[in-house]
């Protein structure tokens, strides 16, 4: 319950997670690279190849961070590129 | 043979007379009391703390959770309340409420019927007194005089589900079959005598430990029987339509009070037992170079997966 009953008149959407129901979201993190030219051509270089990610889960019960938020999880990941294929 | 009709037509009649007893201990529906002239009068009648000196600990657990401050809230039910009066109930032309001074307790139910049920023994004047004392705390936190706010917050935390809400008032649903709560009964798990001197009796609540009870208020979704449905509490929907109808069997009660060991401190989205029982969420990472399009290119990607597992009875969040 985070809206006062003025503003609902029913549920309109689905946004919370249904009992006995697995909900998936999938995060893209770009690594910090960046283009450098070598003579006509231009190749990428890796700048750094270990990320720690830092997941958090929150509830807004307002849906805005005003102070009420509370955190469901959080876990840190750390990813690293060493051992994929290199760019040529 | 005519002995043998003579006892069987014997027990089939103590049967029946025993199904018929088998029918929670209510009794006929009850004169209503004087409706109270002021919140001090309402609070009184429902005061908790006359429940304390045999029941402390419980007592106690009940007093950390969101019933004991049940208008008064985290503390944003209490302002929630205001602004369904102004963004609500004075811009709905056929509200009959242009000022606080129009405002009754039909009008309050919108919020009151979950978060005070009681106020339904009140006169149109408590329902006033309520929206007057929630505006001064309010003035008085804005002018920092904390000492009247305090006064005030307390006044506002006297009005609550408190022992005599589920353990009278509300503790027989089907009263046809069940009778209608007696006012010198608390209902509970156990019947017989009770010491006190103004509830001498207990009996049993057949639903008390049952999710119906707890579905009396935090409901179904809107409120139809209103002249004006307001909806804030869909858990119980969510529980019946969701949760059951997918193999799930356990409570509110089991999760809310037994297993999260918290009893009477019955918590939610708040309390980490609770995020602990309600989900599970699993985090993998991996690392692959990406071919995204022709104007990017390949790009250096780490990939983080995220599955959360809703384990409780009911949406999250819902309420």
């Amino acid at each position: 319950m985070g809206r006062g009953p003025y503003e609902k008149s029913g549920l309109l959407r689905e946004t919370s997670i249904p009992p006995l129901a697995r909900v998936h979201k999938t995060f893209e993190i770009t690594y910090p690279f960046k283009d450098v030219k070598k003579g006509t051509a231009s190749r990428r270089e890796l700048l750094e190849d270990e990320l720690t990610v830092s997941v958090v889960l929150w509830y807004l019960p307002f849906g805005e961070f005003d102070g009420n938020e509370t955190v469901f999880f959080e876990q840190e990941k750390d990813l690293d590129l060493k051992t994929e294929w290199i760019w040529r | 043979m005519r002995n043998y009709w003579t006892i069987a037509l014997t027990c089939i009649a103590a049967s029946t007379l025993g199904l018929y007893n088998a029918y929670g201990a209510g009794g006929p529906k009850p004169t209503p009391l004087p409706k109270a002239k002021t919140i001090a009068e309402l609070a009184e009648r429902y005061d908790s703390s006359k429940c304390l000196e045999c029941h402390e600990d419980v007592h106690d657990e009940w007093s950390e959770s969101l019933h004991a401050k049940s208008i008064l809230g985290t503390p944003r039910t209490a302002p929630t309340i205001i602004t369904a009066i102004e963004k609500g109930l004075k811009l709905f032309p056929y509200s009959g409420v242009k000022e606080d001074a129009d405002i009754t307790v039909e009008h309050l139910m919108m919020c009151m019927k979950c978060h005070l049920p009681q106020l339904d023994e009140a006169t149109d004047e408590v329902a006033r007194e309520i929206v007057a004392t929630i505006r001064n705390w309010q003035q008085a936190n804005r002018d920092q005089d904390y000492t009247k706010a305090k006064k005030l917050e307390k006044t506002i935390a006297s009005l609550n589900i408190g022992c005599m809400v589920c353990h009278n008032k509300l503790a027989l649903i089907h009263k046809y079959a069940d009778g209608y709560p007696q006012a010198d009964t608390i209902y509970g798990a156990n019947e017989g005598d009770h010491e006190d001197e103004n509830y001498p009796k207990m009996a049993v609540a057949p639903a008390l430990g049952e999710a119906i009870f707890c579905g009396q208020c935090h409901g179904q979704g809107p409120n139809f029987e209103l002249d004006h449905p307001s909806q804030c509490a869909t858990a119980y929907g969510s529980y019946l339509f969701a949760y059951v109808a997918h193999g799930g069997s356990d409570t509110c009660q089991e999760c809310h009070m037994k297993k999260s060991g918290l009893g009477h401190d019955m918590q939610s989205y708040r309390d980490d037992t609770m995020i602990e029982m309600a989900l599970d969420v699993n985090v993998e990472g991996r690392s692959l170079f990406w071919r995204k399009n022709r104007q990017e290119g390949v790009l250096p990607i780490g990939i983080i997966n995220v599955e959360l597992y809703n384990k409780s009875g009911h949406g999250i969040p819902d309420g």
